[in-house]
């Protein structure tokens, strides 16, 4: 059973973030960087899956050279191989272009299961996983917490709100994007360590799959950080002189009245 | 002097060569290994951070059973076993590097984990045969087996070659019968095996002569009996028991490495573990300084912080450059250590001096910065200075060590461990064994040498250290021409010579990291505060120690002692006195 975990690889989560210069992104200098939270548990459950089924786990992962750092610690946790989307110049940030990079550098190696995490904790549209099942033709299911493969199918429990669960069924080959917190996240062994660099890892360049990359579905205009916008007013004096004031602040500042 | 058996930056110290070749440049790791280590130390911290909880572990006195599970599992155990025997094989720099993490979450964990993996697993590596290591080496990696170091016996502590655990071969020479006691054993109610010394019969030149054989024993054995866990100040986490064997049959096979040279394998052992406990110093260092900070840049008294007053900077700064300087003199010996041909006894032994000491020094200074939050055991401080008591005790006393570098460097290159560990026993046999040491020899290879081509910004400490290198290496002359043979019950002075040594070895490794780095390229604005500072209190400490070699008060000194020795009680009532 071959399966792919789309694994991403965002900024730690205790960075100090700085806007880069024209305040499209944060300055990526200075920063460092680590897998991605929520794509842990899609790895676990990869790694699960592929444990009980005789399966194999293919690392996919898109970005700059420093994604290879990653991908090794996914190799070192268990994954058996990864793909390495190189998108050195591409810098695409909208899901629907970065989807459809993925589809392409997948669509050959006829995935089983397609598995993601819940969402990035970059940018956290949530929507890749998805976005790829579409362009392949492939069933999808979200928000999964268990699985069980059942021939050529596989069952799945997905979490709906207010505590409700779905269990459904899809054919094979799917993609499934696995809720976050359910399992446990596994640690690369030291000897998984050592063993990582031994484990092939194919090369694809983003520039030479075809997609259109300018352009995209959306353009991402400016990120600022979040300015102050509360203020505290201490109104001084009698009622009488005081409650015309609130009543003021209430119908002009708040508007509430 | 420099065939490749005695190249020893610190030996060659004593007679005033400074082995430049040995010291520039600093040692590095390559990028391989590097980005190896990483990602095991990025593996434990992620393990740690969610199972390690050294409240926990101090109040209940026991590594949990899901911490010791889950080390295995990431494959800990078998961090510095070779992978030929399914560990991971990676190097001493690395091994050390990983030890200071582990350290910094809990020491007690550190404890049992040197214990296993260092001196525990050491004897096998260095001394095992090929069937011994096939048969134990992978158990010890999995962490099947967890190891121990048995040599400390009732009546035998610093004095190790006394002891009493006897091994006698049975009639048809197919096992020892092992009987004795061993106590302080880390790890003694949890290992499966133990590297146990006892006191065997050798044959040499048609005499019989009772002689230290190594065994490697399984605890399981019929006969073996393990005391209650002792209850400690410290590393509360660690399991301390005493080991009894009573006519424990121990198969030939198990002994370890040649009899009668059990005494050369506790020594071998202990030298690389040494390096492993020094590291642990550093993390908790590092540990200690992240927990100063935290309250100092927190509370305020006269309304600033009480990181903006001088004498907590003084406080924060002398810690900030011992962990630099620890640092530096830990990961230069691991260095040459994989490096390999370089004989690291004397720094290893330094390394575990300076680091134990000024963990200690350390704990008790964030202790008082914490004030009156540091004496309750509600905060963490205490724990740190109850945890780092120990590391002065343990793996030769602080005072052993002292006397092994002063003699090891007097002694001149070679043979030091047979000679040395004879010497320590019988003062004035071993003393003709301090062989080729003529003080005329000395005398003809001290030439004032200097480090040459020292950056700029280090150029006045460099200048310092070739100084004290003379004074060290004519102090040595000096010392021999007036003791002779007697020279070994001169603790006063050899104690001297050996903290001359250490703080050399700070100097050395300091300027040879800052130099290095600056020589690549890299940036040394964080560094030169540290080592200026480090350097120029060193060298005043090694200055004033020169100084008490020829004027001290040493005779009032044994005065008093014996004075007290007699009454065994301080010998005056001032103010009762007829």
């Amino acid at each position: 059973m071959k399966i792919a975990i789309l694994l991403k690889q965002v900024p730690v989560k205790d960075a100090t973030l700085e806007l880069n210069g024209d305040g499209t992104w944060i300055d990526e200098d200075d920063v460092q960087f680590e897998i991605n939270d929520s794509d842990h548990y899609g790895l676990a459950e990869a790694l699960n899956i592929a444990k009980d089924n005789d399966g194999e786990v293919t690392v996919v992962t898109m970005g700059p050279d420093r994604v290879k750092e990653s991908i090794k610690q996914a190799l070192a946790k268990g994954a058996h191989q990864a793909i390495h989307i190189n998108d050195e110049d591409v810098k695409s940030s909208d899901p629907l272009t970065r989807a459809k990079i993925i589809a392409e550098a997948v669509k050959g190696e006829n995935f089983d299961l397609i598995l993601s995490g819940l969402q990035s904790d970059d940018y956290g549209y949530g929507q890749t996983g998805v976005l790829v099942a579409e362009m392949l033709g492939m069933p999808h299911a979200t928000l999964v917490v268990e699985t069980e493969i059942n021939g050529d199918k596989i069952k799945v429990k997905r979490e709906l709100e207010g505590g409700w669960f779905q269990n459904i069924e899809l054919p094979l080959p799917a993609v499934l994007s696995i809720q976050s917190g359910l399992t446990d996240i596994p640690y690369a062994t030291i000897k998984g360590i050592m063993m990582a660099k031994k484990k092939p890892v194919a090369d694809v360049e983003a520039d030479d799959l075809g997609v259109e990359l300018e352009g995209g579905a959306f353009k991402l205009e400016k990120i600022y950080t979040p300015v102050k916008s509360k203020e505290t007013a201490v109104l001084k004096g009698d009622a009488d002189s005081v409650v015309p004031q609130i009543i003021d602040k209430l119908k002009n500042a708040a508007k509430v009245l | 002097m420099k065939d490749d058996k005695t190249l020893s930056f610190m030996k060659s110290l004593f007679m005033g060569e400074i082995q430049q070749e040995i010291l520039f440049p600093y040692p590095q790791q390559d990028e391989d290994e590097k980005e190896n280590l990483k990602m095991i130390l990025q593996a434990w911290n992620e393990f740690a951070e969610n199972s390690v909880d050294p409240v926990e572990i101090d109040k209940i006195a026991q590594i949990p059973d899901e911490v010791m599970d889950g080390m295995k599992e990431i494959g800990m155990f078998g961090l510095p076993i070779s992978d030929e025997y399914e560990g991971a094989g990676v190097s001493k720099t690395s091994y050390c590097r990983v030890f200071e993490e582990i350290c910094r979450y809990d020491t007690g964990i550190a404890v049992m984990f040197g214990a296993h993996a260092s001196i525990g697993t050491n004897g096998i590596v260095l001394f095992g045969t090929e069937k011994q290591k096939a048969k134990y080496l992978p158990k010890l990696a999995s962490g099947e087996y967890v190891a121990a170091f048995a040599l400390t016996e009732p009546g035998a502590g610093s004095d190790a070659a006394g002891i009493k655990t006897k091994a006698v071969l049975n009639k048809n020479k197919t096992a020892f019968i092992l009987n004795g006691e061993k106590i302080w054993i880390t790890n003694g109610g949890v290992a499966q095996i133990a590297t146990v010394f006892a006191k065997t019969t050798v044959q040499q030149n048609g005499e019989e002569k009772e002689k230290i054989t190594a065994f490697i024993v399984e605890l399981d054995s019929e006969g073996v009996s393990r005391g209650k866990k002792e209850h400690k100040l410290g590393i509360r986490g660690s399991n301390t028991a005493s080991l009894n064997f009573d006519n424990v049959v121990v198969p030939v096979e198990n002994m370890l490495g040649p009899i009668g040279k059990g005494f050369l394998v506790a020594m071998e052992t202990l030298n690389t573990g040494r390096l492993g406990l020094a590291a642990g110093c550093i993390g908790g260092m590092k540990e200690l300084l992240r927990q100063a900070m935290d309250h100092a840049k927190s509370r305020e008294q006269f309304q600033k912080t009480l990181d903006r007053f001088q004498l907590i900077k003084q406080k924060i700064a002398k810690i900030a450059s011992e962990t630099y300087a620890l640092e530096s003199i830990v990961y230069l010996t691991t260095g040459l250590h994989d490096k390999g041909g370089i004989d690291v006894s004397l720094e290893s032994a330094i390394c575990k001096i300076y680091g134990s000491e000024v963990v200690w020094d350390a704990s008790d200074e964030v202790v008082q910065i914490a004030g009156g939050l540091g004496y309750s055991a509600d905060y963490p401080y205490e724990r740190y200075l109850r945890d780092a008591r120990i590391h002065r005790i343990f793996e030769g006393t602080n005072e052993i060590l002292r006397m092994f570098v002063a003699l090891s460097g007097i002694q001149g290159p070679g043979e030091y461990l047979k000679n040395v560990g004879k010497a320590l026993r019988n003062p004035i046999k071993g003393f003709g064994l301090l062989t080729g040491f003529a003080a005329g020899k000395v005398k003809d290879t001290i030439a004032r040498d200097e480090l040459k081509n020292v950056c700029e910004e280090l150029k006045e400490e460099a200048e310092q250290f070739n100084a004290l290198v003379a004074r060290l290496a004519a102090i040595t002359e000096s010392v021999l021409r007036k003791y002779g043979k007697k020279i070994i019950v001169e603790q006063y002075t050899l104690n001297r010579i050996a903290n001359i040594a250490i703080e050399l070895l700070g100097m050395a490794a300091v300027i040879s990291r800052v130099d290095t780095r600056l020589k690549e390229g890299k940036s040394i604005e964080k560094d030169l505060p540290l080592a200026k500072l480090f350097c120029n209190e060193a060298a005043s400490r090694a200055r004033r120690e020169a100084r008490y070699v020829d004027r001290n008060h040493d005779k009032e000194r044994s005065e008093i002692a014996e004075f007290l020795s007699e009454t065994g009680k301080y010998p005056m009532d001032m103010l009762m006195e007829k």
